[in-house]
Order: C-alpha cells, then structure tokens, then sequence
C-alpha cells in the first residue's frame, strides 16, 4: 500500500493564514469591549452572566479535547492518531483561559461596590453574600440556614483555592501530553507512547474530579440550594459533544485549505461523527435521567430549577435543546451516509456548536430575582447580544492562543509509531 | 494442533505493532478443532470436575425450585420482608443477577463498537452468561408479586374487566426493559451462534447433525449472506448499547423515582449501569478462569484478554467510587436532613458492616489492579473477582435495606434479618446459573469459532501463503 | 479438469444427478477474492464466494450491493416507537367516554395516579424506548434471515462432501447453473484456471415426492393428542354438573379471621367483636361535655347553642340545610311542614301511621334548643334515634336550620332591611300576613 503523502502537515497553521492569531486576539479584544460598552445598556449582571455563559462554553471545549487526548493515550488508540495532534493544540488554551477567569473570580472575592458589580454578583452567586447567607437579625434578611451549611464549601476562599487547583491540573495534564507528543516528533521513541498511556489513567481520574467540580461551582451554585449528584456528568456529556464537533469543523476547515488532504480520510470523518452521534444520545441519556428523576419525585427543593425553566420566558429554550441539542442531530447523524459525507458532518458539527452554547446559556441565565420581586428574571434580544459578544470575545481569545501554540509543531504526530495504522484506517 | 504449554504473556504491546490475539500456533483447522472438542468428545471424556459441579448445580437448582414451590404454598410470608423493609433478598438478587447479565451485552455491543476485537475470545460466553443470569433475575420479581397465579396482570392483555397495567410505575417499566433485554440479547447470542452451529453441524452425523443443522439454518458461509449478516450484527450491537444502558437505568429507576433518602438522586442511572458492568466482568472472569484451564483454552483466551477485563474492572470500580463519593458530598451539600441521616447511617449505623465491605470489595480491592503484576497474576484476579461479585451484592443490600429500615418513621425502624428461606432462594439461583452455563459450555461452541478467525492474521485478505499446512 | 467424483454420487451411485452448479475449492481468504474478481469479471453474476468468516473486501469482489437492511430496521423501531406511544396512551389515558362504541375488554380509560398527568410523557419514555428497541431488533435478525432466503435445509451445496469444510478452513466459489452465462464446459474450464485445490459439480438428486411413513404416522399422533384439550374443555362447557367448581387458585377467598356479628367460640360470650374494656373510653370517644354532646346545661335543656364550640354563622346553616336536607326532609318535608315524600306515601297506602311533626307548630317553635337536639339524638315517637349517624356538630347545625325555617315561615316587615322594603312589592308584603 502505498504511504499517503504527509509532507504539507508539516507545514505549521501559520503559513496558511498568516497572522490569524493576532486577528482572533484582535477580534476577541473587540467583541469583549462590546460586550463592555454594551453593559452599559443591559446591566452588569447581565453582562456577567454572559461572561459566564462564553467562559463556561469555552472552557468545555478545551475539557473536551484534553479528554480526548486522555482517551486516545488510555485505550492505545490507532485511528485517531492524525487528528489527536489537533486535539492536543485545542489544550493549549487554559492558560490564557485561567486569565480570563480572573473577572469573576474577583468580583467574588473583592465585590467592589462599583458599576452594581456588587449586587451583581451577590444575584449571580448568591452564596457570596454575607447578607444572604448569615442575615443581620432583621426580618428582611433573616439568613438562609441551607447556605449556612454549606458555607464550608461554598466559600471565597475555598472557591479561589478550587480554581487554582482545577487550572493547575489541567496546565499541567495539557503540557504534559502535548510536550511528550512533541518531543516523539523529534525522536520517535516509542517509550514515549507507554510513558503517555501510564499516565493518562490518573490523568483520567483528576480530569473527572476537576471537571465535576467546576461544573459544579461555577454552573450549580449559581441556585446554591438547588443540587444533583449527575450535574458533572451532564456537563461532561457537553463538553465532550462540543468539542467533537469542534474537531469535525477543524479537520473540514484544514483540509479545505490543502492540509492534511491526505492524512484525514473519510474514514475519520466517520469515526469522528459516530463519537459524536454517541454523545449526542449520552448528552441526553444524562439529560432525561436528570429531568425525570426530579420531575417525577417532585420535591420542592429541587423542582424549583426546572420550575424556571418551565416558565413561559424559558420553556421554548427547554424545547429548543430538547430538539436542537437532541433530536434534530440524532436524525441527522443516524445514517452513516452523512457521517461519511463531510458536508453533513460539518453542518450537523456547527449545529451542534451553537445547541451547545444554547445550553450553556440554559445552565446560566434562568433565574428568579433575589433581591427584588421574586419573579423569573426576564430575557430578551439585549442579552442575546450581550452573550454573542461575550462569547464571541472568549472563544477569540481562546483560540487565537491554540493558533499560537500550534506554531510549535506539526500538524500530526509524524513519528507516533501507530501513525501508519491510522493512515491506513478503514471502517467495515 | 499446537497448543503452548503454560501461559504465554502477550500483555506486552510496542507500540505501533499489535500483539497477537490468539497464540500459539494456530490455523483455522486447529482452532476449529480447539473449540468443538469440547461439544465433541465423548460424554465419559468430559473432566471429572465438570460432572462434580454439574451435580451440586442440579442439587441447588432443586433447591432453588424446592424453595419456590414453598413459598407458593404458603405465601411471601415465609421471607424476612415486612414492615418498614418491604423489599428485602428478593429485590437485591434480581438487580444483583441482572447487573451480571450487562457484562455479555457488554462485551458483545460495546466493545464491538469500539473495534476491541479481544472481545471475540470471550463474547460467546459472557452472551450466555448473560442470558441466564437475566433468567435467574427474572425470577425473583415474579415470584415476589405475591399471587403470581396473575403475573399476566403486568402486561396490557386485553381483558373483561378492562384493566390495563399502570404505565407510569417503574416496576412495569422494568417488566419492558428486561424482557426486551432478555429477547434482544437471545437474539444476539443466537445470530452469534448460526455460523458456529453450522461448523458443528457440517462435523457431525446422525441425530446431532440434525439438531445442530436444524438451529444453523441451512448457513453456508456465502458472502451475500456474511454481508447482511455482518449488518445485522452491527444493527444488533448499536441497539444493544443503549439497551444495556437503558435496562440497568430503568432498574435504578424503581429506586430513584420515590423521594425515600439514599434513592431519590439524580446520578443513580449511570452509577447503577458503570456497577453493573462491574459485576458483569468480574463474573466473566470468575468462569473464565476455571474453564480456560479446563478446556486448554489458553491459547484463545489469553492472559492479555484477562489483563484487558481487569481494566475494565478497575475502570467500572473506580467510577462506582466516584458516584459512592458524588452520593455523599451531595448528601451534605443538599443539607436534607433526611439524606445526611441515611448516608451517615449506612457508613456507622447498624448495617455498617454491609457498607465497609462493600466498599472494600467494590473501590479498594479492585484498585490493586493499578499493579501490572496483579493484573496479570490469574490466582489473584480470580480472588479479586469473586470479592467484586460479593461486593456488588452488598452494594444492592446497602441501597435497598438500609434506606428503607431506616425510613421517615422512627417508631417503625426495624432491623432487617433475612429468613432461612432467603438464603435457601438465593443460593439456588447460582444452581440454576451453573445449571445452565455447564450445559452451555458441553453442548455449545464457547468461544465464537468464526470471529475468532477473523482476528487471526491468516484472516487478512493479503495473505496468501497457504498456512494449513500445520 | 473436473470430473464427477464417485464420492458425490450418494447414495447408490447409480442414479443420474442433475447439475445445480459448479464450486472450486480454496485455501486462504486472498485466493478467493482473487478468484471471484475474476469470475464477476468474466461476466457472470449468480455466484458467491463461501468462507468460514466474513472476509474484508469480498463485497466488492462479488459485486455485492449494501444490503436495504438498516430501512427495514428503521421500519420496526418506528412501529415499536408508535406502539409504545399509542399504548401508553390509550391505556392509560385516553377519555373513556370517547370509546362506547368499543367492546369493553378493549377499551382504555384515564386513571390518576399520585397526581401525575394522565398523559405524562416523560414516565412513558421508557417504555417507548424498550419497545423501539425491541421491534427494532426482531426486525433486523428477521429481516436478515428473510433477505437471505434463511433458513434453508435443503441446499444442493450440501451434496458435495468436502463443502463441509466451508464452516472450517476452506474456501470455496459456487456458481449457479441458473446464470445466464453458464456451461459446464466453459465454466469448468474458467474455474479449474483459478488455481483452486479442487473443482467439482454441484448435483441434486431427485428424491420421492411422497411424504414419509415415520413423519405421517408422528403427524397423526400429534394431531390426536392436540384434540385433547379442546375436546375436554368442550365437554366441560356443554355439560351440568352438581358439584361446586374446583377451586385450585383460593386467592383469599377463604381467610382465617373472625368477621362482624358472627359467632365465636373462641369468647366466654359467643361474640367475635369485643367490647371495650369496663371503665374505659376510647380515644375521642370521651363525651363529657354535657351542653355539646347532650343539649343540657345544668339541670335543664339549652337554650343556647354551645357556642365555645362552634360558632353560629352562615357556614352552619348552609351546613345544616344540607344535613337537613339529608336526614329529615324525607319525612319532616323540605320547608319542615311534615309533608315529606315519606309522610305522603304512607298516607296513600293507609294503615297505622303517626305522621312526622309539622316543625312549624307553636309548642316546636318555643321547645328549648337544646330539647330539639335531644329528640334528633335520640328520636321520639316513630322516629328514629339519629345520634349515631348525625356527628354532634352537624346536629346541632341542623337545630340551627330548623330554627332558621321556623323563623322563616312567620317573618315580620321589621326582617327586611330598611333599604330594601321599598322595592318589596304591598301584596307581597310579610306583615300584612298574621299568624292564624
């Protein structure tokens, strides 16, 4: 058989758009004073909210690749070795998406009392109120014995001591397996393989812990009463859909521009839409046990979440992600006829990219006014905006640093000794 | 026939260069011959433990018949349910017996998806293995509905007093979800069998021909055949997957759907399905090892493929670890009283024996597979896997007695003592799954003959050198 | 070149075969992709290539089309999707009334359980699912079997001994003689140029037409002893019996209790219901409170309601008419003139009567309260007791009520409000009315 032709991957992200990563840095910068100015008109929290919102949809992504890395080294994959170079570069962003954590992160710790950025946040994470959580003896803020208990957990202090944690371990996981991947580019040990397979086992492990919890504290303590033992898993389930198709976009959007043309065949188009078509069923697999459950034992406590998001403002996203996020992709991707084709893949890829972001938002934005009347806050075309902007802005900065950091390497592990297994791939 | 004397160690894979699935040396006729010498040979030439086991497996199965027929005399009296433990031994065997019943499934579906093509050693018996664990499960809810003269009630037969089954209770889900289990993975295991029945057949003679041929169909291997074969096959994995997630989801369901503390949350599906799989491999391994040795399979089932379940066992515990730990951080993050009460209880309360050793069973043995060298050390695992099965047993103990002996109503706690009959139930049901794997494993190809060879190097269509000469 | 084997004339070697087809024997998965390569080439299309296990590329090398497999697949799941849908539905929650016209063993009927809809979608979920699966798969190994045209006993391939080894480690090409192309000599000769281990005619026999006597005589018995059952439950059907019904399943027919107002002899007194104890009283069964539960206060009747337990409010009333309505207007009469359905019936069919007092009359309208609610606790005359159906409140709701009539049947002008008189037509007027 004969080698297929990989000399233009070696040719790095650079030469084929020159100075893209200072447009998306350049963008990204742009769409985020936006988003600021635009404050202005829609309100703080909203603005945060959608940070939030950007941030959390950002960040999945990246989880979602460092898992597959992490997979790919566990199960000794073959297939997947010509796209887990790409993988490995959509790691690269959690630096700077540490960086862009820092806002929230100090609005929670500092709360200056500017711009209603303490009011804000006190309405976002209730939690960090002092006023809320403890009282002052008054009858109108009595204190809130369930936050109390938890004050162990739910705290700044801890909080922050989390994220630091959380980021060091993805830092750390990330540079590990792209610095070793690199470095077989050069020398070709296989020794290097074994060392990435050791250590993606409790790589797993931190991975599944890290990503439980910062779903947990940045996406379930945003109604800090309110709680499922499942939430990591659904937030997994996204993150590894997202970033499944952010893959298929990548892999389409390389090989339009003369990369890769003949390291990627459709046999990994394939592979890459199935993986995808199993999340999407997984993603609602999680969904419904999570819905149902709460639906049909009807306890207060936890039905007042999905309560807003029944009501007359949210219902139609709830509908929307249980048709967008599910049922449209699940009928699109069930025939291995637009898995193959890579029209479809990528259609159903950005579909999905947007369905995902729709969740996110879902996860983010309901919620009941705290401090005011107690009714459902209101959502409209200003916070639509407002959350374009915001993630527009993170993912451009996110993926200006990934464009940056592939600038290291080939686009492919050249020397990976299962590279030629995954050449020659082929489904049955 | 070449067969390697003792264990030859393909764990060891350089990467980039696949080890080998079957070793020793092997050719299609050899391996052929490998397997159906066991259906084969004469009923004096089976090995004298076989006879031993397949004894006290008939004795427990009178036993476990024995005990039906007195309870059907007598009534559901005769077990230690009652208030406030209304569900006891019989709810705990039925989901301990279906988790067992994931692994065949398991085995067969998943891993067929995923392209494990190690899985081809070992499906035919798990399937099997499936099958009757899931009828020793079916069993235990049928006999506890109390009339069981009227069991058909549970299913929507049209009928004079126009009374139909009540859709929105998880227990008739359950009666959908394990019979479709149940036909689906029969269906599995038989369209697993078909070509494998025809090898018997076309060796045999006289009246085995013909009952070996009448189940084979009249296969002969064509391509058009292998092709919509090979469809079918894929279609019957893709189903199966989310099948053998839904049916373990829908058992957690008969928990998760009531606000009893320790059932009512939100992670039970996936926790319950990961422990099943858990169970299932650790029983995979449990009659893998006794009957490699027996049979000389330790060319087909190797110790790689032994290695590859240990991972999964360690995989499965450690998830069940992680939902053991999500289970309790959310039980003190919810700040339900109710919920804190019940996880505390079960870790220090009167059943905390119950609790620590499932744990030990299920999280921290299972973490000594971490070790290479326990991974591939058959005594070991062996132990290890007996441990898991008593420690996923517990599990189900742990989740239906201790929230329900324990519940809203402190004056009606009660502790919760199993009666003789229970155990003389429960004990039986091994007889009846040994019954039927020991009959398997003498009457069926346990390993599937024709995957088997499709995963041989001389199976690749390049190869052309003819290597029959052995 | 082939020549017809002795081994493949079975079984006397004497009758002539018919030729079906023509198979070449290989060794390795390779050779045979190859070899059909060459046949479909050659031009020929009823062939197939025979091999222990699925060989990769074969497809191609026959000419092998994918198979409409997966739409069938599809066509079930769909039907179960439905089925599931539709049964969960009109089981359990489907408006009854809609379905009169359907035989009652048919029909479906909403039932509420634990407040869920009737329609609750997201607990049908499962069931839908399980069904979709389950039709889905029967459809896939049935589909597979039919489009193979399986099963299928008898195959002439089978006359040809070494085809046995098809299922182990042989290789083998058959085609058809029904192909166009096809002749035995050219086909021979194509075949034996494929470098096969062997070449041999596929022939069939011709077998009797007439059924054989074991599977006749096996058929007769079976169809006799099939005649049993129907033929016992027919007897049972057409014939009387004196004898009660075996009982097999007893349910809880016969329990081992005592029952109400039975006789006991396992009691000193022959009762199964016991007394209480003497000298006790039962929880909420203590009535010492003399003006709520008997009407008295000191030594003589009420004259006023027992107000420190219940208030005397329109609520009362309302629930006294309706009590009274209940209770007493049979024979007392809805406005309690004594002229009540009952009082009327037995007027028509004469006899010994005393009729039900007229609430109306003077001595009734002075009796104290509390002399009201004794007579409805206790009855008087043909009147029954009503303390132990009548819950003390609500009799004295009915005292309250009957008090109400009374006063309404001799309303004066000062009853009215001021501000309402006017409009109150002179005829109409209550004063102008005096008592007779």
């Amino acid at each position: 058989m004969k080698a297929p032709d990989i000399s233009a991957d070696r040719l790095h992200i650079r030469d084929l758009a020159p100075g893209l990563s200072n447009l998306l840095w350049l963008g990204g910068l742009v769409a985020l004073v936006a988003g600021l100015l635009l404050a202005t008109a829609s309100g703080t929290e909203t603005f945060l909210r959608a940070y939030l919102t950007g941030f959390m949809f950002t960040l999945s992504l990246a989880l979602g690749a460092l898992f597959f890395v992490l997979l790919q080294h566990a199960t000794r994959a073959g297939w997947s070795v010509v796209v887990r170079r790409i993988a490995e570069y959509f790691t690269c962003g959690f630096g700077i998406l540490a960086v862009l954590s820092l806002p929230i992160i100090i609005a929670m710790v500092l709360q200056p009392d500017i711009l209603g950025i303490r009011a804000a946040i006190h309405d976002i994470f209730p939690w960090t109120s002092e006023l809320i959580v403890w009282g002052d003896n008054t009858a109108a803020h009595p204190g809130d014995e369930i936050l109390q208990g938890k004050s162990g957990f739910l705290s700044t202090p801890f909080f922050v001591l989390r994220m630091v944690a959380y980021f060091g371990i993805w830092l750390w996981l990330s540079h590990f397996f792209l610095s070793r991947s690199l470095q077989q580019d050069q020398s070709g040990d296989p020794q290097l393989s074994l060392q990435m397979q050791t250590r993606s086992y409790p790589g797993m492990i931190l991975f599944a812990l890290s990503l439980s919890f910062v779903a947990i504290d940045l996406l379930m303590s945003l109604d800090p009463h309110w709680f499922s033992t499942i939430f990591g898993v659904y937030y997994f389930g996204g993150s590894a859909l997202g970033f499944f198709s952010l893959l298929a976009v990548t892999m389409f959007w390389l090989q339009s521009n003369g990369r890769m043309s003949q390291a990627i065949t459709v046999e990994h188009y394939h592979d890459v839409g199935k993986l995808a078509f199993a999340f999407i069923v997984f993603w609602a697999y999680i969904a419904f046990s999570q819905y149902m459950l709460i639906w049909y034992g009807n306890l207060p406590e936890e039905t007042a979440w999905l309560t807003v998001r029944q009501s007359p403002t949210w219902a139609p996203v709830s509908l929307l992600l249980l048709f967008g996020h599910f049922v449209i992709p699940f009928l699109a991707l069930i025939s291995r006829v637009p898995k193959r084709g890579r029209y479809g893949l990528v259609a159903a890829a950005l579909w999905i990219l947007v369905m995902h972001l729709c969740d996110m938002i879902w996860l983010v934005f309901p919620h009941v006014n705290h401090g005011g009347d107690h009714a459902i806050a209101s959502f409209g075309v200003l916070d639509v905006i407002q959350i374009v902007l915001c993630t527009l802005g993170i993912l451009g900065l996110y993926l200006g640093r990934v464009v940056r950091a592939s600038a290291q390497g080939s686009l492919l592990p050249e020397r990976d000794p299962r590279l030629p297994e995954s050449l020659a791939f082929h489904n049955f | 026939m070449a067969v390697t004397v003792g264990e030859y160690d393909n764990t060891f894979e350089t990467p980039g260069k696949r080890a080998p699935l079957v070793v020793g040396d092997h050719d299609f006729a050899s391996v052929t011959e490998a397997v159906c010498n066991v259906n084969e040979r004469p009923m004096r030439e089976m090995p004298l433990i076989w006879y031993v086991l397949f004894g006290i497996a008939v004795a427990l199965t009178g036993v476990l018949f024995g005990s039906i027929g007195y309870l059907f005399l007598t009534g559901v009296g005769v077990w230690g349910v009652k208030n406030p433990a209304g569900w006891g031994f019989a709810i705990i065997n039925f989901v301990f017996w279906v988790g067992i019943g994931h692994a065949g499934t398991l085995i067969s579906a998943i891993l067929f998806l995923f392209r494990q093509t190690w899985r081809t050693a070992i499906n035919r018996f798990a399937e099997a293995m499936t099958i009757f664990a899931v009828i020793c499960a079916l069993i235990f809810p049928g006999i506890h509905v109390g009339r069981v003269w009227v069991v058909y009630w549970m299913l929507p037969l049209p009928n004079q007093m126009a009374m139909w089954p009540q859709f929105r209770s998880p227990l008739l889900w359950d009666v959908f979800a394990v019979n479709t289990y149940f036909t689906v993975s029969l269906l599995f295991w038989y369209v697993g069998l078909i070509p494998d029945l025809a090898t018997l057949r076309d060796r045999a003679s006289g009246f085995r021909k013909w009952a070996y041929g009448l189940f084979a169909l009249g296969w002969t291997g064509a391509a058009r055949h292998w092709h919509r074969y090979e469809r079918a096959y894929l279609i019957l994995a893709a189903l199966s997957t989310p099948l053998v997630l839904s049916v373990h989801s829908v058992v957690s369901f008969d928990f998760a759907v009531s606000q009893v503390p320790g059932w009512h949350t939100t992670i039970f599906p996936p926790y319950f399905v990961a422990g099943a799989i858990f169970s299932g491999f650790a029983m995979v391994l449990t009659l893998a090892i006794p009957t490699r040795a027996l049979f000389n399979m330790k060319d087909i089932i190797t110790l790689r493929h032994i290695e590859n379940m240990n991972k999964i066992i360690l995989l499965t515990g450690t998830l069940v670890g992680y939902a053991y730990a999500m289970e309790f951080f959310i039980a003190w993050y919810g700040q339900n009283p109710n919920e804190k009460f019940i996880f505390i209880a079960r870790a220090f309360g009167p059943y905390a024996w119950a609790y620590w050793t499932m744990i030990s069973c299920n999280v921290i043995f299972p973490q000594l597979f971490w070790f290479k060298a326990i991974r591939t050390n058959i005594a070991i695992t062996f132990v290890i896997s007996l441990l898991v099965n008593v420690g996923m047993w517990f599990e189900r103990y742990v989740i239906v007695i201790t929230s329900l002996s324990q519940d809203f109503l402190p004056s009606s706690w009660d502790y919760y003592w199993p009666t003789t009959l229970d155990w003389l139930t429960f004990i039986g049901s091994f007889g009846l799954f040994f019954t039927l794997f020991l009959l398997f494993i003498r009457f069926l190809p346990m390993i599937a003959i024709a995957e088997i060879k499709g995963v041989m190097p001389q199976a690749r269509a390049g190869h052309d050198q003819a290597d029959g000469g052995h | 070149m082939a020549t017809i084997p002795a081994e493949a004339t079975e079984p006397a070697g004497t009758r002539e075969g018919i030729l079906r087809g023509m198979l070449v024997e290989f060794d390795t998965p390779g050779q045979l992709i190859a070899a059909a390569n060459r046949v479909r080439e050659a031009g020929y299309k009823r062939f197939d290539a025979h091999s222990p296990f699925p060989i990769h590329g074969i497809d191609e090398a026959v000419g092998i089309r994918m198979t409409i497999l997966p739409w069938i697949v599809m066509a079930g799941g769909m039907f179960g999707l439905l089925n599931g849908l539709f049964l969960q539905w009109y089981t359990n929650a489907v408006d009854a009334e809609s379905l009169s016209l359907i035989p009652t063993f048919l029909q479906g009927y909403n039932y509420l359980v634990s407040g869920k809809p009737y329609f609750s979608l997201p607990a049908n979920i499962p069931v839908i699912f399980e069904l979709t699966i389950l039709l889905s798969a029967i459809a896939a190994v049935i589909g597979m079997l039919v489009l193979n045209n399986l099963p299928l006993f008898y195959n002439p391939v089978f006359n040809v001994a070494r085809f046995r080894k098809v299922t182990d480690d042989k290789f083998f090409l058959v085609v058809d003689a029904r192909d166009s192309k096809f002749d035995a000599r050219a086909t021979d000769e194509l075949l034996s140029g494929l470098g096969g281990t062997a070449v041999e005619p596929i022939l069939e026999y011709p077998s009797p037409s007439a059924l054989p006597r074991p599977f006749l005589t096996l058929g007769v018995i079976v169809t006799l002893v099939a005649l049993i059952p129907p033929a016992l439950i027919w007897k049972a059907w057409v014939s009387k019996s004196s004898k009660p019904r075996i009982h097999i399943i007893q349910d809880m027919d016969n329990q081992a209790k005592f029952k109400d107002q039975r006789a006991s002899v396992l009691f000193a007194d022959g009762r199964s219901m016991r007394p209480p104890v003497p000298g006790t009283v039962a929880r909420g069964d203590l009535q010492h409170d003399d003006h709520f539960f008997r009407g008295i206060v000191g030594e003589a009747w009420s004259t006023t309601f027992p107000l420190h337990k219940l208030p005397v409010d329109d609520a009362l009333l309302d629930r006294g008419q309706q009590r009274f309505g209940v209770y007493c207007a049979p024979c007392h009469g809805l406005t309690g003139d004594g002229q009540g359905l009952v009082n009327q019936r037995a007027i028509e069919l004469g006899g010994a009567w005393v009729p039900p007092a007229n609430l109306h009359e003077a001595q009734y309208r002075e009796r104290a309260l509390g002399h009201l609610f004794n007579t409805i606790s206790n009855g008087i005359r043909s009147m029954p007791q009503y303390g132990d159906a009548i819950p003390p409140a609500d009799r004295w709701a009915i005292v309250a009520y009957v008090r109400a009539l009374q006063r309404s049947q001799f309303a004066t002008i000062d009853d009215v409000p001021a501000a309402e008189r006017a409009q109150m037509p002179s005829a109409a007027r209550p004063a102008e009315a005096t008592e007779e």
